[in-house]
């Protein structure tokens, strides 16, 4: 197989069940994508040192890791990082509160299905750095403007994940609840919440992404404040390495959330993918 | 030694803190706060003299800056109650007055009041063989943003020097990675400004052709601080303010360039190194907003399709700019 090494979560499906073998393979597949990620570090310290990339914006990559270390000693990387999640996760959480209780009650009620879906799909294709200009005009440009701007992109894939699951819940559980003549607030309570659950934690993990990076664009463009706009800051300031280290910050957040989240599910909703 | 250190420091912000709280540091509380959209260059740092040299504290004003890389949040951050004044530049201005929004000109900014005071300028690779706007018929000019200024004064410059502005392709380039677009070959000349020109120019394989500010508009008033009529007329008092102890750091700026002490405030909020800005020359910062240069300005506007009729400069010049 010529795919990139999958990632654990994706594993059992795409690998075959190849018994004891399965172990030594999963073993040496992580060990050689660590090696690409170092081969990849080398082949950007020697282009850099050796003037390949004919930039005067491309520093080596141990003039970088100076540069974050510096960074992380002085505290102003984890600052930033600090204001910057701190935005995220209040963006993340208000979206994805509106997003499940939408989605329940587009699933749940016609009307509001009816009424409510089309404007949706018409909101949904906009992308997030299109609105911020426009946005600043009515919230001015601090955590207001940030906060709504990533509450509203993570809303998009909850609402959707969430009407998906709320839909898809199986008839025999509805019936059953019907047959126990459960009110309209107990089925939604325990029997289409829960069912839902995996759908509406798909969403979330893909809205944890999306929360990241718009958070990062949109301090990017609205300015003052967080890694978005340091790395910016830095550009101008002709300092790449500082922006590149604010860059690996961030990815290295973003992966770390990401495996945060995942373990999260498992402990959480551990009937998942099951 | 490293314990008592933190000590110190622990009991420094604890006694601040009491300080804060018990109201010991009065004046700091009593100072109205304004605050004011920049954009992290030189431009402003007359701006920073001022807070450094406390002239501000002295008018009874604390001057809370927001820095917007670009300066494309200014106007609209004004608009939206965000800012009391923007530094901003004449064209932006301008676009904003003929579009209806509540806009004046509160105090002095940027000038071009010399030759020598200008420091940007068309770069060119040096082993390219072009000199004027008409040799760049047919070429590609990078600019920081299309129907902006420094647009505005690109095409003016080609015109000067005997090229048709409307043959040019002009791309937007940010101004940090002008040189490399440069070196790479996406564009044949880029519109650069300080600190990048200086740093471009001083290599070999660049080389400028012209200075479009000072060759098209010489005396050109790039930069002002705006803030809408409604603060003036709201808090006269406080803008007179705001102007009187800004013109303090300007003349402190300009009786200071190129010194350690003002290297160190340029730094501070540019983040650029003191070593690297050694480099660079620092021009005179004018004490009055100039209406005569904002109406060639205007015309030149037009006379590149920027605006439509013209824009009556005087009312938007509050008392104090002037």
């Amino acid at each position: 197989m010529q795919a990139p090494a999958p990632s654990a979560e994706l594993a059992p499906q795409v690998m075959p069940a190849a018994g004891g073998r399965l172990g030594r393979w999963r073993k040496s597949h992580s060990l050689s994508g660590v090696a690409l990620v170092l081969a990849l570090l080398g082949l950007w310290e020697i282009s850099a040192r050796l003037g390949w990339a004919d930039s005067s914006n491309w520093p080596p990559v141990t003039a970088v890791l100076a540069a974050l270390a510096e960074g992380i000693a002085s505290g102003e990387l984890p600052r930033l990082l600090a204001s910057t999640l701190m935005r995220a996760a209040a963006g993340y959480l208000i979206g994805c509160g509106c997003g499940v209780a939408a989605g329940l009650l587009l699933g749940t009620s016609r009307w509001a299905y009816y009424i409510l879906k089309p404007l949706i799909e018409v909101f949904r294709p906009i992308p997030a750095p299109a609105i911020v200009p426009p946005l600043i005009l009515f919230l001015g440009v601090d955590n207001v403007l940030k906060i709504f701007v990533v509450a509203l992109a993570c809303f998009f894939p909850v609402v959707l994940n969430t009407l998906a699951g709320v839909v898809g819940v199986d008839e025999v559980l509805l019936q059953t609840g019907r047959t126990f003549r459960a009110k309209r607030w107990r089925v939604l309570r325990d029997i289409i919440l829960p069912a839902s659950l995996p759908m509406i934690a798909a969403g979330m993990r893909t809205a944890t992404g999306i929360a990241l990076v718009v958070t990062v664009i949109a301090e990017m463009v609205a300015g003052s404040a967080g890694l978005g706009y340091y790395i910016v800051q830095m550009q101008y300031a002709l300092r790449p390495e500082a922006m590149y280290a604010a860059v690996i910050c961030l990815a290295a957040t973003g992966y770390l959330v990401n495996r945060a989240v995942v373990m999260l599910e498992a402990w959480w909703i551990p009937w998942l993918g099951k | 030694m490293k314990s008592l250190r933190y000590f110190r420091l622990a009991f420094g912000m604890l006694a601040a803190l009491a300080a804060g709280s018990l109201g010991a540091v009065p004046s700091r509380a009593e100072l109205t706060t304004l605050r004011v959209s920049i954009i992290p260059i030189n431009d402003v740092t007359p701006l920073f003299s001022a807070i450094k040299q406390g002239y501000f504290a002295e008018e009874g004003i604390a001057i809370d800056t927001s820095p917007s890389a670009g300066g494309a949040t200014g106007i609209p951050g004004l608009v939206a109650g965000s800012f009391d004044i923007v530094y901003g530049n004449v064209v932006s201005m301008l676009l904003a007055a003929q579009q209806g929004i509540d806009i004046r000109v509160v105090a002095p900014g940027t000038k071009i009041a010399t030759v020598e005071n200008d420091t940007s300028a068309i770069v060119v690779r040096a082993d390219s063989g072009i000199k004027s706007g008409k040799d760049l018929e047919g070429k590609t000019v990078g600019v920081n943003t299309r129907n902006n200024v420094i647009w505005l004064y690109a095409r003016a410059w080609i015109k000067a020097t005997g090229g048709d502005p409307d043959k040019v392709t002009y791309k937007e380039i940010p101004h940090p990675q002008m040189e490399d677009a440069l070196r790479q070959k996406q564009i044949d000349a880029g519109y650069m400004v300080i600190p990048y020109v200086a740093l471009a120019t001083a290599k070999p394989d660049f080389k400028e052709i012209g200075h479009p500010y000072s060759e098209v508009q010489l005396g050109v008033d790039v930069g002002q601080y705006l803030t809408t009529s409604k603060f003036l007329a709201e808090k006269p008092e406080l803008a007179t303010k705001f102007v009187r102890a800004l013109r303090r750091g300007i003349e402190w700026y300009n009786a200071n360039r190129g010194k350690p002490e003002l290297l160190e405030i340029v730094s501070g909020f540019t983040r650029i190194k003191v070593d690297l800005l050694k480099q660079i020359e620092m021009a005179p910062s004018p004490l009055a907003v100039d209406p005569p240069q904002i109406e060639k300005t205007m015309q030149l506007m037009i006379e590149h399709k920027l605006l439509r009729s013209p824009v009556e400069i005087k009312p938007l010049i509050a008392q104090q700019a002037l």
